[in-house]
């Protein structure tokens, strides 16, 4: 066990109304060691807002968050996030970018090049470290986030819809690359996802979200081999399994947002 | 312009190369206005009270360069004007990322903000006479206050255009608040801040002309002043040329910083 979630819930306020939106409610959630943990949901079920109090960018409103294995004088950092949008600095070069964690933790230069350039070389970026982002295409810049976010050397990756705007054959190819990268470096991967192929694709389990307010619908656990195929029959199994949870919860959520905009 | 003119021209397959034609026309368009109006006034078609020849303005400012005359006058004013834009800017710079970075900071300093920047900052230069007397510190307070302002405002507004997530990746990075200011916001604005930078150039070039006029009996606005008064039309021109050679002279200055500061160029 690497992280417990204990009935952690998020409650937003909009100011302007005072209108109380409860995002998320009850989540209990264990992630094993080295797993790639799914959360799947329709948009709006708080599943990125699950993803940003576990890195510590939200708080919660009730509830708790352990992180049970990890040496607490470790200076490793627990999480490290991925986002949708890359979030790459445009003033450094890919590079300056990777080193960005070590060297806001004074590690020698030395040292943190040295893993920067392992880490390029694993997402297969060699040659492009002078480069700036604006140079790089969508998925190099994504490459480029992944590799800045094992910088860090975090026990857990956090995925924010990471491939959600790239084209159909670069996202086959990055989802092919995580997990082989995944395999790799054995760490833990929690995703976020609204693509169910996605989730039937990478995830070791998948967790299924309500609408909102988000709380945990089902966890299905995958044990299918790897590489997987959307046209095997055993994916075509689980596709059907976890369409059909997602199913009348993507329905929910599209009345209640038909209602919010009729009222 | 000329990338755009060069795409709908038809593509001539022989002739001189393309930089030798643009640069050749604009050469010739240069040569041919001060030939027109050096034979004009040769014509004695235009007064030289009014209009002095190119030539003798060219030979009034080799013999103020001589007597050191210009030189003293360039040196005056560039003092006051580096003084009071480095002054500006510095201040300019600190406070503006304090305001867009921390919201208190903003709250306070805005009401002032409004009130001043609208104010010609010429219009300060008596109340700094009054305060500071006849020397340069008057003098470079006033551009310092012009710079200022300008700088402050795109400084805000380029902590401001940061995409709030890069700060979140920082901090998710393991950045302390100090290490997001320093390597976040600072980066993040200096597009903008040279934006105030040029801006405020222009501005402090204004200036020193404008408090050069009175109580004063040094720099290139004296300089030009003096000459209008006395009617001495070329003096008024060598002025005025000096001017244009300054404010070319600090875009040069400004780009040139810029693409050293600003490498990854485009955003």
């Amino acid at each position: 066990m690497i992280l417990e979630l204990r009935d952690v819930s998020k409650v937003w306020t909009i100011e302007r109304t005072r209108e109380r939106i409860v995002a998320l409610e009850s989540i209990e959630l264990d992630v094993t060691s080295g797993e790639f943990l799914i959360l799947l949901g329709p948009s709006g079920c708080g599943k990125s807002t699950l993803l940003q109090i576990i890195a510590g960018l939200e708080a919660a409103s009730a509830g708790t968050l352990r992180f049970p294995d990890v040496d607490r004088a470790s200076s490793r950092k627990r999480t490290s996030m991925v986002f949708q949008e890359y979030a790459l600095f445009p003033w450094r070069t890919v590079l300056e970018n990777v080193v960005f964690g070590p060297e806001v933790r004074n590690v020698p230069r030395a040292t943190r090049e040295a893993e920067a350039r392992r880490l390029i070389d694993l997402v297969n970026l060699r040659g492009f470290e002078r480069r700036y982002p604006h140079e790089l295409s969508g998925g190099m810049r994504q490459r480029v986030a992944l590799a800045r976010a094992l910088a860090n050397d975090p026990e857990i990756l956090l995925f924010d819809e990471p491939l959600a705007a790239l084209d159909a054959q670069t996202r086959r190819i990055l989802q092919e690359e995580l997990v082989r990268i995944w395999q790799e470096t054995k760490k833990t991967f929690i995703y976020v996802t609204h693509s169910l192929e996605e989730a039937v694709l990478l995830g070791s389990r998948i967790v299924v979200m309500t609408a909102r307010p988000g709380q945990i619908k089902q966890i299905v656990d995958v044990r299918l081999d790897r590489p997987r195929h959307l046209t095997g029959r055993k994916e075509a199994e689980l596709l059907d399994l976890v369409d059909g949870l997602l199913r009348d919860e993507v329905k929910r959520a599209l009345a209640t947002t038909d209602a919010a905009v009729l009222s | 312009m000329s990338t755009v003119a060069g795409s709908l021209a038809t593509r001539r397959t022989w002739g001189p190369p393309r930089w030798l034609v643009v640069n050749g026309r604009k050469a010739i368009s240069v040569v041919a206005i001060l030939a027109v109006w050096q034979l004009l006034v040769l014509a004695g078609r235009v007064n030289p009270l009014f209009l002095p020849a190119p030539a003798s303005v060219l030979a009034a400012m080799w013999d103020m360069i001589r007597s050191g005359q210009l030189p003293w006058a360039v040196l005056v004013s560039v003092n006051r004007i580096v003084q009071g834009f480095v002054y500006g800017a510095v201040i300019g710079i600190a406070l503006g990322l304090l305001a867009g970075a921390i919201r208190w900071v903003d709250d306070v300093l805005d009401p002032w903000v409004a009130a001043i920047y609208p104010i010609p900052k010429s219009a300060l230069f008596p109340l700094f006479l009054l305060w500071f007397g006849l020397g340069d510190t008057s003098k470079i307070a006033t551009i310092s206050v012009g710079v200022l302002f300008l700088v402050l405002l795109n400084t805000v507004t380029g902590v401001k255009s940061i995409n709030p997530l890069l700060v979140k990746a920082a901090r998710d990075l393991g950045a302390t608040r100090a290490q997001v200011f320093v390597k976040v916001i600072l980066p993040g604005a200096l597009p903008n801040i040279f934006t105030g930078l040029r801006l405020g150039a222009g501005m402090a070039l204004i200036l020193v002309f404008v408090t050069e006029i009175e109580a004063t009996k040094a720099g290139l606005g004296f300089l030009v002043w003096e000459g209008f008064q006395l009617l001495d039309t070329t003096r008024v021109f060598v002025g005025v040329v000096t001017f244009g050679i300054l404010g070319i002279v600090s875009t040069w200055a400004l780009q040139w910083m810029e693409r050293a500061c600003c490498p990854w160029g485009r955003r």
